[in-house]
């Protein structure tokens, strides 16, 4: 099945400038595992990065800094630190996530709501955002709600569908405070998606928030 | 900007001397790309917030990366500004880690979250040497005021607001010009290839 839902190129492009809230990377990033269309538009933002880079007006290095460098060649670089980390969560547990983030940890499966259930990732840096896999059963619908912050969701397996629209894995989903949100889950399967939302909520709100809108069909 | 001859010759011009780094640490190569890129970097890094000193550091660190990284580029793939463009990223990203965590934060694990593919190759549909040309040319059918707020989306540390102020016209209209010239990008971007 193709991906019919993308993030806005704006969005895209930030990923690629590299000015995006690491939790918001997070959910772009897992949007690209699946969609080439949308990995190759942010290559191409990285060459107009290089434009841009190119076309600025070039502020003076100091005197020594060239022969500061030249000192540093040969010598060793510092050891990686995450990429010699094992991976804490295995492919065939969840597809579709990015390489990277299965090297953070993981929290364990809360339950949230009959049939919804939520697991928080933890991030190594300072984000405004939360990231966590939600996973609804079958049916179960939400009720119409909004954000107090920008949320995006990308499905990793299973469907819902919100709007008239369906989405499936690879599918990226943004809701912001003026959008309501009304999704229900395909019959038949789990669905997972990744979700990085935005807003300082203390776990309780979070959960507390999370409880009301969600009811079984 | 710089016309498409000129840049079409810049390409090949720093592509070879990275690869002349690669091949036999070719030192005379590092300092020809040094003079050029380390002074733009270090604009770069003011424009995104960091002091003089900072942009400093970061400049020469990126320009140490370029040399430690040398073999890794790969001109079939890559146009040679944008291959340091996002060494220069990710330093700054890592730069803005360590400010509030205190020195941990290595940068390469930056690096590794803007890979996407468990391959380092990148998609097959990118990978021709046309790609930065390509690039090049979609920019220059940009107007004026698109190749701004294109621009200035590299450095959104500042807020739209703050282009906003910059360009001295209302936020929305910093938002659908933005929103505007990333469609007109997309498109141009796909008539070229």
């Amino acid at each position: 099945m193709s991906i019919e839902h993308h993030p806005t190129d704006s969005m895209l492009a930030a990923f690629a400038a590299g000015t995006l809230d690491h939790g918001q990377h997070i959910a772009i990033a897992t949007h690209l595992v699946s969609c080439p269309q949308c990995r190759t538009f942010t290559r191409s933002m990285e060459q107009v990065g290089g434009a841009v880079l190119t076309s600025l007006l070039p502020a003076a290095m100091s005197n020594d800094a060239l022969a500061k460098v030249e000192a540093r060649l040969n010598k060793p670089m510092r050891p990686a630190t995450m990429a010699e980390t094992a991976p804490t969560v295995p492919e065939a547990e969840v597809p579709g996530l990015p390489k990277f983030l299965r090297r953070y940890q993981f929290g364990n499966w809360k339950w949230i709501a009959p049939s919804v259930h939520l697991q928080p990732i933890v991030l190594p840096y300072d984000s405004d955002t939360r990231v966590f896999l939600l996973k609804s059963g079958p049916g179960t619908r939400m009720l119409q709600h909004t954000h107090t912050g920008i949320e995006m969701t990308c499905v990793l397996s299973g469907a819902f569908s919100q709007d008239g629209s369906h989405y499936g894995p690879g599918d990226f989903d943004l809701g912001d405070d003026t959008v309501d949100h009304l999704p229900v889950v395909d019959p038949g399967q789990d669905c997972v998606c990744l979700v990085a939302m935005q807003g300082d909520l203390r776990l309780h709100g979070l959960i507390g928030r999370m409880v009301q809108p969600f009811v079984r069909v | 900007m710089p016309s498409e001859n000129e840049a079409n010759s810049d390409t090949v011009q720093w592509g070879g001397l990275i690869s002349a780094i690669a091949q036999h640490q070719d030192r005379a190569a590092f300092a020809a790309l040094f003079e050029h890129f380390a002074p733009r970097i270090k604009a770069f890094m003011q424009r995104s917030g960091a002091s003089e000193a900072n942009a400093e550091e970061l400049a020469q660190e990126t320009m140490l990366a370029v040399w430690r990284k040398a073999a890794l580029f790969d001109p079939q793939s890559t146009g040679a500004a944008g291959w340091i463009f996002t060494i220069a990223r990710n330093l700054r990203i890592d730069y803005h880690r360590r400010e509030s965590r205190g020195g941990m934060v290595e940068a390469s694990d930056v690096e590794i979250e803007f890979l996407i593919d468990d391959s380092p190759q990148p998609d097959s549909i990118l990978a021709t040497s046309q790609s930065e040309d390509r690039v090049r040319s979609a920019l220059t059918k940009l107007s004026d005021d698109q190749m701004r707020v294109v621009e200035l989306s590299f450095f959104e540390e500042k807020a739209h607001a703050e282009i906003a102020e910059i360009l001295e016209i209302p936020l929305g209209t910093v938002k659908s010009r933005l929103r505007l010239a990333m469609t007109r990008l997309r498109n141009l971007l796909g008539e070229l290839s």
